[in-house]
């Protein structure tokens, strides 16, 4: 390598590119080396000795970040160009380009765009992050949120959904126009909910599954599987007690404000608004699942109705019992979404025992 | 490894394809999609990742092939080898309105920053590669967004935008002002970044946008007069079937002149 007489480097030299000083527009091939007071830029065309006083050094950014080294001769402004990260390296921290002014502001605004880019990836974090958030405290408070809003729904709204997902499952239900049953359901249910601030319809399915339902806004579909499951009037008082009380607590119009809520906010996180949103609803109604709390709830409420119309609640119990028993494997459609009978009957069994002495009838 | 050197021809004038002459045992690489048609003994071979034998082993070819996706790409890279004895041709079409450049890397210093979708064909040997954008504000009002494509290799390119494409040399510290999504590739050392328009009133009226990219020489720059997306909305707004609506194009008749011009569907 060159010399070391007046104090240069005996460095190897770094690899650039060199633009301007009559070189092709696209720059050529060049080696940067290192003097004490002056740059040696060997090329093709030559060898030019450049003063380290008239030197500019800037930052080239096209995607790849690289350095500048640009100096004004006779036939217009030079560069030297440095794009690997080795020689950039190299470059940056040269003691004699260390004191260049440039070198000092290049390093400035590195940390300045430094602190900027974090600040960004915070801001770009944040916002990925809200929607999980939302969707995580959503999920936290979910029955809350559900029930808060629910409560906002006037009762004649609840109603109209109520009937218009009756009207679309209305044909896939063999409902009865009369009979025995039909009677009895009705004339027990509004025994049970005289004094209601929903209006209920009663209804008779002729389907051999063990299953009852109610919508929102007070229709209640009992199927002719159960009533024939039942032994006495009053068990069948207590499964329709139990499902009067969905009704009251308004859990399925819950349940569906809870459904669509979490469905909103996934097509807000995902983007994908997926499907519309009433169909949906009609289908989830369709097949209505609660939460246990919801059951137990609706338990303990249709005890207290009983009693209070004076029923015997002990047919509520009972049939728990009856379901406990014909449940075997597999549990009746009833009670597949259910707490399991025998815990729900402790449960009740408990609060008959607070009852105690019986009220009678 | 040396880049196959390969002779061109480029034919049309605004929907354009290009053809390859390889010479026996050469090979070029092409976008999946973009051939035209080729002679009897090319063979065609579909790899994954880009071709280029820089990336050893499967990670690394994942690697290539997860690149090429983020940048629009096929995952897949289609080879076309020359097998016979004698020179054979291959031609890529371009996919829309526009003009196919030849770049030649090696010219460069053997790299090429391109706009993300843009690239059609090159020799073998070529590797397809990201390159993130660095400043922040570029890659969100550039117009380019924050990925575009890196060529590197030391062979010929072609390059294909929309409407015209123009190269230009910018000599060192030259500035040049380009309304944003024009800038189809730019060489590695030119200076890539953006500029407030200045006024507000520009801003809102001149119908520039907020921002200019701004182009800092040294270095060659290729710019296209009509982004993709530009036409693309242009159709879209005059498209009935999208919701637009067809002007009477000047016609006496107005609508009228719609039933009897015969493109009624």
């Amino acid at each position: 390598m060159a010399t070391t007489t007046s104090g240069g480097s005996a460095e190897a030299p770094i690899a650039a590119r060199l633009f301007g000083c009559g070189t092709p527009p696209t720059g050529e091939e060049a080696q940067l080396t290192f003097w004490s007071s002056q740059v040696e830029v060997r090329s093709a065309r030559g060898v030019q000795r450049v003063p380290l006083a008239i030197l500019r050094a800037r930052e080239v950014v096209s995607a790849e970040a690289g350095l500048e080294l640009s100096w004004d001769a006779r036939g217009g402004s030079c560069a030297l160009q440095v794009f690997s990260p080795a020689a950039i390296a190299r470059l940056r921290s040269h003691p004699l380009l260390r004191e260049m002014a440039q070198m000092a502001r290049l390093r400035a605004s590195r940390m300045r765009s430094r602190a900027w880019r974090t600040v960004a990836v915070a801001l770009l974090g944040l916002f990925v992050l809200l929607p999980v958030l939302a969707l995580l405290a959503f999920l936290w408070q979910a029955d809350r949120i559900a029930g808060a809003i629910a409560g906002r729904i006037p009762v004649a709204r609840e109603q109209q959904l109520g009937r218009q997902v009756f009207a679309r499952m209305r044909d896939s239900l063999k409902l009865q126009e009369q009979g025995e049953s039909l009677l009895l359901v009705r004339s027990l249910g509004e025994r049970l909910t005289r004094e209601s601030r929903f209006r209920y319809e009663f209804h008779v399915a002729a389907d051999p599954a063990i299953n009852a339902f109610a919508l929102p806004g007070g229709i209640i579909v009992v199927h002719t599987g159960l009533i024939e499951a039942t032994r006495s009037p009053d068990e069948l008082a207590g499964v329709l007690a139990h499902e009067v009380q969905h009704v009251e607590l308004r859990h399925g119009l819950k349940g569906l404000v809870k459904q669509l809520g979490l469905r909103g906010l996934w097509a807000a996180f995902t983007g994908d608004a997926g499907g519309t949103l009433a169909g949906e609803a009609a289908v989830q109604l369709g097949s209505l699942r609660f939460s246990r709390a919801a059951e137990l709830q609706a338990d303990a409420g249709g005890f207290d109705a009983l009693v209070a119309r004076g029923f015997d609640p002990r047919g509520m119990v009972d049939f728990f019992g009856t379901m406990e028993k014909a449940a075997g494997a597999t549990p009746p459609p009833w009670l597949s979404s259910h707490p399991t009978s025998a815990e729900r009957q402790q449960a009740l069994q408990a609060r008959l025992e607070g009852l105690e002495p019986a009220p009678g009838r | 490894m040396p880049m196959d050197i390969v002779d061109y021809e480029i034919f049309g004038d605004d929907m354009q394809y290009v053809e390859v002459e390889l010479d026996p045992g050469e090979a070029a690489i092409g976008e999946a999609g973009a051939m035209m048609m080729m002679q009897d003994g090319i063979e065609m071979d579909t790899v994954f990742g880009d071709g280029s034998t820089q990336q050893g082993g499967l990670f690394g070819k994942l690697l290539g092939a997860g690149k090429r996706l983020v940048t629009g790409e096929s995952l897949f890279t289609t080879i076309f080898h020359n097998e016979s004895a004698g020179k054979r041709r291959v031609a890529f079409a371009a996919p829309y309105p526009g003009k196919i450049i030849p770049v030649h890397l090696a010219e460069l210093g053997g790299t090429l920053i391109c706009q993300k979708d843009s690239f059609l064909c090159a020799a073998r040997g070529v590797s397809l590669g990201i390159a993130f954008q660095r400043r922040l504000g570029v890659g969100l009002f550039g117009g380019e967004g924050f990925i575009m494509q890196r060529l590197d290799g030391d062979g010929l390119v072609f390059v294909h935008a929309g409407g015209t494409l123009m190269a230009r040399d910018l000599a060192p510290g030259e500035r040049l002002r380009v309304d944003t999504g024009c800038v189809v590739a730019l060489q590695q050392s030119v200076d890539f970044d953006i500029q407030y328009v200045g006024k507000l009133k520009s801003a809102l009226f001149s119908g520039e946008g907020l921002f200019f990219a701004t182009l800092t020489g040294p270095g060659r720059v290729w710019l296209q007069s009509l982004p993709i997306s530009r036409l693309a909305n242009r159709i879209i707004a005059m498209a009935p079937a999208a919701g637009g609506r067809s002007r009477g194009e000047g016609s006496l008749l107005g609508g009228l002149g719609g039933l009897l011009d015969g493109d009624n569907n």
